[in-house]
């Protein structure tokens, strides 16, 4: 029996070991041609591509009446899904922690007790409905509502303000030497989309983590505040001050999922390999990028290139995952040795 | 724990000798006393439970409270957590200027009333309160009244030191902070007054911006009542400050209270018989519930009118 | 020093700071009021239109045909392939997770005391129940579809797996080490190795909450869809070949929803609502048990 369970425990370890050997040796090629560029270059082009050769002043060379024509090899950079990860992640933090937070005081220090259990499960029920529920639901209602509906409300609500109209509505393009403002088509399927939909996906495990650090701030603190006079909100604010590592920790583990999200994502951030400022423009995230295109990558480097993507995405999510726990775990250690 | 409880019912000659005293001074026999009684006690015989019995429902005021002028007046107070009654029918006037303690055995309702009349009972579910609590005239459970301002001028003081996860001086003028006070030498002024008046200054003046909660079990209850204090509150409610503490920070505890005497009006409970002999100026006697008798401490541990405060007193229960 | 130099000043109250505190009170007591009502209508609405699209589309075809390619005759046929295939990758996963993961949990709480390993095992199950499960296919493709040269049932069942075991561990560890140690005590004592112990005394007194902890494992990999794509692949026929590409549930939704035809998408409304519901169940199962087994606990207590 020891030596079964033992078994079962350094398999365990093994799981770890196990993801990050394959994952390094699988991405070795790609970290061997593109080093660290592979982080820092925004261009992401699996297929060689045939263009003109020019010469010096920027012609075309010509030769027996046909145009010359060279091979750029392909190039593999992680920038624009780092950022559309990035920035998806934190638009689902801005979405969702407010509301996790309001609705775990109102869980802790507001709801009927009659209610707190089935509020309480129906939010849990949410975390266990699956991604691509998410997904096809974003892709087919949520999507077309934004599209429609509310971007368009946005723009004709948002653009007055100074700089606003450049930054989320219109965009750059450089169309040979010119450069031409174009107005950002809205599709509903793009950054904010993707935001919102991680956000609904994450409000769960933020909500019933900091439900849980807040009910365990000691009575003594709470009291403490009131007998001094403090007005409701004063006192729930201490508690959020109190307890705010342990809260910092739900929010990591909040950005961990985000982080990670795959399929719904997918299906709702319009998959575009390129780095555009504005949240209305479609892009792609780390794992949307791996779904998208590792079932077809048909060349050695370029799959070699998506490991390393999916080890990037691995190590971010073990860093928060790591610090998460540390942080909730540690600050609840504490509280309840202080008790 | 165990041992303030022993102390409380220490053997009963030492009780009245320890009331006899010239109140403030401890001397270290006196000490000794507190922490050294360890006889077991007989149980009570039949008679005085019968004793019991027979005066259950009124209580006994001694005089001298009728010339003293009320802050706090209680008037037949009833208060229920759900179906479970935990007063029944308090009434008492605590006075102006002096230090009122209240003592009983452990689940009588001492700190059941001390936190009604600041109403932290509103925190917990079901409970429904029956007769009325004035202060300074207002009805207190009146339904206009302004919840926020009455705490403001009824300090607190918990039983286990609870200073907030902040610095000292932050902790010291949080009162200030939550009406919103923002003037830097405002803040510095009252913190040190506060501190001074706490006893506490001269221990902490250069460590303001340090943690509260590096500081003993002793420093931080001495904290909270600066913290009590910052607020500029009318009457202290203190509900057992020295429990959890050791003889040596509870004789701290009790000169500040010898020195904040005269500036608040106190209302302490106590679980301690030589604290409250030591301390006081009134002391009521409450028993399951009920608050039994109420009178000038001297008389309370010298010359009591029931059988249940004497018996207590004298260490025959608890 | 004369005592009234202690007292601080009366501070005047401010009327204006006072409103302006009643009304933040007031404001943030409706916004936290207003965030719960928010989560609670953002899940109604989800799941009220994922329901009444399924139920519009749900018929007896989905359930006993297969697919059938558009354009041809009865398309778009069912989903019955699927939902076998999602049940024997189910099966398959549970083979291998499940006892994996509950040796590991008997090691956290029974043996890891004075071991080096505990610690790290318990950790780092912790942090594997964090790995985004794209990653983990993208770990089944490398480590089988490679080397076997075709995606494979066994590869999506093992990465299935995978994500089973950490969760199998954890809460087979906590539900273990929640039988009172008396009961190891009596076992001991009558002379039974401590192997013996676990199997007869401890598993079966901690089994109805260990079956709780698999339910939830089940659930959550069932709804799973990242880690299949790439491992068991796709399959547009019944198949009970787990060495071939193999069909599921929820990547035949996926595959459904983003293509172009509108009778496919309507079969995968129909298939979201089967999903949900099983997980439903499977939650509400788990918890109504839960209830049970911890009032069976408070009343040992
Ligand atoms: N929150 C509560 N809910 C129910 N009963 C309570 C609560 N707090 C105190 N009680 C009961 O009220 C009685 C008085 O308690 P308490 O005022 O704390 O006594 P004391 O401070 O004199 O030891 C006790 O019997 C206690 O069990
Ligand atoms: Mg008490």
């Amino acid at each position: 029996m020891a030596g079964l369970a033992r078994i079962g425990a350094i398999s365990v370890i093994l799981m770890l070991v196990a993801l990050l050997a394959v994952l390094t040796t699988a991405a070795w090629p790609s970290i061997q041609a593109y080093g660290t560029s592979f982080l820092f270059s925004s261009d992401w082009r699996p297929n060689e591509l045939n263009v003109p050769m020019k010469d010096g002043d920027g012609h075309v060379i010509i030769e027996d009446g046909e145009v010359v024509m060279e091979t750029i090899p392909p190039s593999f950079g992680a920038l624009p899904v780092i950022y559309g990860t990035a920035v998806s992640s934190v638009l689902a933090l801005v979405f969702a922690v407010p509301l996790s937070f309001g609705t775990a005081l109102f869980l802790v220090r507001l709801c009927p007790k009659k209610l707190i259990g089935s509020v309480s499960f129906l939010i849990e029920f949410l975390a266990a409905i699956p991604s691509i529920a998410f997904g096809m639901w974003g892709l087919f209602v949520l999507s077309p509502l934004l599209q429609n509906y509310i971007e368009p409300g946005l723009r004709s609500a948002l653009s007055w303000i100074p700089g606003v109209n450049g930054w989320l509505f219109e965009e750059t393009v450089k169309r040979g030497s010119k450069v031409v403002t174009s107005e950002v088509p809205l599709t509903g399927s793009d950054l904010f989309t993707g935001g919102l939909v991680l956000a609904i996906m994450i409000l769960p495990i933020i909500t019933a983590i900091s439900r849980d650090v807040l009910r365990n701030v000691p009575r003594a603190q709470i009291e403490g505040t009131l007998a001094l006079g403090a007005t409701w909100w004063q006192s729930s604010w201490e508690m959020l001050r109190y307890s705010r590592s342990a809260l910092f920790g739900a929010v990591m583990l909040g950005l961990a999922r985000a982080s990670g999200e795959t399929m719904a994502i997918t299906m709702v951030i319009g998959n575009n390999n390129q780095i555009k400022p504005s949240l209305f423009a479609p892009a792609q995230t780390m794992s949307s990028l791996l779904a998208n295109e590792f079932a077809e990558a048909s060349t050695e480097i370029h799959r070699s290139s998506l490991c390393e993507v999916a080890l990037i995405l691995l190590l971010m999510s073990l860093i928060f995952n790591v610090v998460a726990r540390w942080l909730v775990v540690g600050k609840g250690a504490r509280t309840s040795a202080a008790a | 724990m165990k041992q303030s409880v022993m102390s409380a019912d220490g053997p009963p000659q030492r009780a009245i000798d320890m009331s006899g005293q010239a109140m403030p001074n401890r001397s270290p026999r006196v000490q000794q006393s507190i922490h050294g009684a360890g006889e077991k006690r007989r149980a009570p015989s039949l008679g005085h439970l019968e004793a019991v019995a027979e005066d259950e429902s009124t209580t006994v005021t001694h005089e001298a409270l009728e010339t003293e002028s009320p802050v706090v007046e209680i008037d037949n107070f009833s208060l229920y957590y759900g179906a479970k009654q935990a007063l029944f029918n308090v009434s008492m006037n605590v006075p102006h200027g002096k230090v009122t303690s209240m003592v009983g055995p452990s689940g009588c309702g001492k700190s059941t009333l001390l936190r009604s009349v600041n109403r932290l009972n509103d925190l917990i579910d079901h409970v429904r309160t029956e007769g009325s609590m004035r202060y300074g005239g207002m009805d207190i459970y009146s339904r206009n009244i302004n919840v926020i301002e009455l705490r403001k001028s009824l300090g607190m003081v918990f039983q286990k030191p609870n200073p907030f996860p902040m610095s000292i001086f932050e902790n010291v003028v949080y009162p200030l902070r939550i009406d919103g006070e923002k003037r830097k030498n405002v803040l510095m002024e009252v913190c040190e007054r506060s501190l001074r008046g706490a006893a506490l200054w001269d221990e902490v003046k250069d460590r303001l911006h340090e943690s509260a909660l590096g500081m003993s079990g002793g420093q931080q209850q001495r904290l909270c009542i600066a913290r009590a204090v910052a607020a500029s509150p009318d009457v202290l409610l203190m509900d057992e400050p020295c429990s959890a503490l050791d003889p040596i920070a509870t004789a701290k505890i009790e000169d500040l209270i010898q020195e904040l005497k005269g500036e608040y009006t106190i209302l302490i409970v106590t679980h301690n018989m030589q604290q409250a002999a030591r301390t006081t100026d009134y002391t009521a006697f409450m028993y399951l519930g009920r608050l039994i008798e109420y009178g000038p401490t001297l008389d309370m541990f010298t010359k009591p009118r029931c059988r249940q405060t004497e018996d207590y007193m004298t260490g025959r229960f608890g | 020093m004369a005592s009234s130099t202690l007292r601080n000043p009366r501070r005047s109250s401010r009327p204006l700071y006072q409103k302006y505190l009643r009304f933040s009170n007031g404001l943030f007591m409706g916004l936290c009021v207003a965030s719960t009502l928010l989560i609670l209508a953002i899940l109604a609405m989800v799941m009220l239109y994922l329901l009444s699209r399924g139920f519009t589309h749900i018929s007896l075809d989905f359930f006993t045909k297969v697919e059938i390619a558009e354009g041809m005759a009865g398309s778009p046929g069912g989903m019955s392939h699927a939902l076998v295939g999602t049940g024997i990758l189910i099966g398959l996963a549970s083979v291998v997770g499940i006892p994996l993961g509950m040796l590991a949990g008997i090691y956290l709480s029974e043996y890891s005391s004075n071991s080096w390993l505990g610690a790290p095992t318990r950790f780092i199950a912790d942090v594997l129940s964090g790995v985004p499960s794209i990653v983990v296919g993208i770990l089944g493709y490398e480590l089988i579809v490679v080397p076997v040269g075709n995606a494979n049932g066994y590869a999506g069942a093992l990465a299935l797996a995978f994500i089973m075991i950490p969760i199998v561990a954890r809460t087979t560890e906590e539900m273990v080490r929640l039988v009172p140690n008396s009961y190891r005590e009596a076992s001991i004592a009558l002379g039974a190795t401590k192997a013996r112990t676990i199997l007869r005394v401890v598993l079966p007194t901690a089994s109805g909450s260990i079956i709780t902890g698999i339910m939830l494992a089940v659930a959550r990999v069932a709804g799973e869809t990242a880690p299949l794509l790439f491992t068991a692949g796709a399959s547009r026929f019944m198949t009970f070949d787990p060495q071939q590409p193999f069909p599921s549930l929820t990547v035949a939704i996926f595959l459904f929803s983003t293509g172009p035809f509108k009778d496919q998408q309507q079969l995968a409304w129909a298939g979201i609502l089967i999903l949900i519901g099983l997980i439903f169940l499977l939650n509400l199962v788990v918890r109504l048990t839960v209830h049970r087994v911890q009032s069976r606990r408070f009343a040992g207590a």
